[in-house]
């Protein structure tokens, strides 16, 4: 039902999808001032589907602020770090605020440019959990910076961000970074003047460190997943398996113990991944369609947690541009 | 009497100056604006939209292949090119040389766009006829 229900929304609601840039990566673009846009995202990755509607106004020609409120449609175990640069991964209120503080105009349809990126948020679910209360997550503060060159025919942009949760709560979601690079190509059959189609084509890579989520009590994982089969002998090797110990079919999450704030490291949650693939973005009357799929590239997960192979995005943006007729 | 009379002598008089003065009208006609970092639909949407909100736009045309912003302005218009520099940088774009038609009249080397207080350095173009003239001037 909640996917029907998001289908529907998705086709229903008028969305933007960071209309200039990415879908999941970093971009550097900016609002016009009095410009406004609204969007919603479909997410969907290993175990959860989220639906992201985000609200943009330029106040400047170069400040730009904006809020989402991403929420489950369904939802995993294992805690996430943010879906794409502009979206939290988690559902949360957030208000971020982007700064374009270097913009080089070089020539016709090209320009250099550099955005920081400052958010807060506060949680709107708290997805519940088998091994204990749900992990809390607020306040939490997003810093980010990207770098571009953009012209008429490719597009370069490379950024990285770092979330923090400050959550006063023993059991705690960790901290999570992220980091991308795009290249981005308009091919020339689709180079046509306005106000005709504008479509482009990205290849989207993207890092990510999440840490470990940690509870005040010890939580051991049963959860053990046949398709994370690693070297058995080198994971018994390194948590010293006795003769007696059965062999090890699959990866084992590490032994519980409390971290330096004497709280104990959550099994199955955290690790690093990379992630690379194409996306697509067609701007036309005033509206966005955007939308792709990343592919893990590398991974290596803290734990046992499910495998999150694919990620994908699709949006769509409707504008509000001043005196739009 | 008298000062019936005198009031409304006085107010006719100054009925009759205000009618009789010439609002100040701008007369720029038209314009060739170029823009730098114009890149998608959406931009130009953008630009095109905020900038025909300006006074006495008559019709705005953007082409992303050329940065060219092609505007056709009203008679009479009270628009300042000031204003549509201002505009494009609030759009977050960078206005470059423009290739303009206006009204108005030389004053030493400057040829001065009436009603807009703007005036432009022309050089050894310059006349030294004072009266009103239709121009078609680059602007840098």
């Amino acid at each position: 039902m909640r996917r029907v229900l998001g289908t529907f929304l998705l086709g229903a609601v008028i969305a933007r999808a960071d209309g200039h840039g990415p879908a999941f990566g970093f971009g550097t673009a900016v609002l016009g001032a009095g410009d406004a846009s609204v969007e919603t995202q479909y997410m969907w990755r290993s175990g959860v589907s989220m639906l992201g509607p985000e609200f943009s106004y330029g106040l400047t020609g170069n400040t730009q602020i904006s809020v989402s409120a991403p929420f489950h449609l369904d939802h995993g175990e294992h805690p996430v770090g943010r879906f794409t640069s502009m979206m939290p991964g988690n559902p949360e209120a957030e208000v971020l605020a982007a700064w374009r503080f270097h913009h080089r105009l070089t020539g016709v349809g090209t320009r250099w440019e550099s955005t920081l990126y400052v958010g807060t948020s506060i949680s709107t679910q708290l997805p519940p959990r088998t091994d204990g209360p749900p992990l809390g997550r607020a306040p939490g503060f997003y810093f980010a910076a990207a770098t571009g060159h953009i012209s008429r025919k490719y597009y370069v942009w490379a950024g990285a961000g770092y979330e923090h949760y400050a959550s006063t709560s023993v059991d705690h979601q960790s901290d999570s970074l992220l980091g991308s690079l795009v290249f981005g190509w308009r091919p020339p059959l689709w180079d046509m003047d306005y106000p005709k189609p504008d479509l482009r084509f990205f290849w989207e890579s993207t890092g990510e460190w999440i840490g470990y989520a940690w509870r005040s009590t010890a939580v051991t994982s049963t959860s053990i997943h046949s398709h994370d089969v690693l070297d058995a002998e080198a994971v018994a090797d390194s948590l010293a398996v006795t003769s007696d110990t059965p062999s090890l079919p699959t990866r084992v999450p590490p032994n519980p113990l409390p971290n330096p704030s004497g709280n104990y490291n959550l099994p199955n949650s955290g690790g690093k991944a990379v992630y690379s693939g194409p996306t697509f973005l067609l701007t036309t009357h005033g509206m966005a369609f955007q939308g792709g799929v990343l592919f893990a590239v590398w991974r290596d997960p803290n734990g046992t947690q499910p495998a999150d192979r694919l990620r994908a995005v699709v949006g769509i943006t409707y504008f509000f541009l001043k005196g739009r007729k | 009497m008298n000062f019936v009379l005198k009031n409304a002598l006085r107010i006719a008089g100054a009925a009759a100056i205000l009618i009789s003065a010439p609002a100040a009208r701008a007369e720029y006609l038209s314009i060739h604006l170029k823009v730098y970092g114009l890149d998608c639909e959406v931009c130009a949407r953008g630009v095109s939209a905020s900038v025909g909100r300006l006074p006495g736009i008559e019709s705005v045309n953007v082409s992303l292949k050329t940065g060219l912003l092609d505007i056709v302005l009203t008679r009479g218009n009270m628009f300042k090119m000031s204003d549509l520099r201002k505009r494009i940088k609030e759009n977050g774009f960078r206005s470059m040389e423009a290739t303009v038609t206006a009204v108005g009249r030389f004053n030493g080397s400057k040829f001065e766009v009436s009603g807009t207080g703007e005036s432009y350095e022309l050089g050894k173009k310059a006349s030294n006829s004072t009266e009103t003239t239709e121009l078609t001037f680059d602007v840098h």
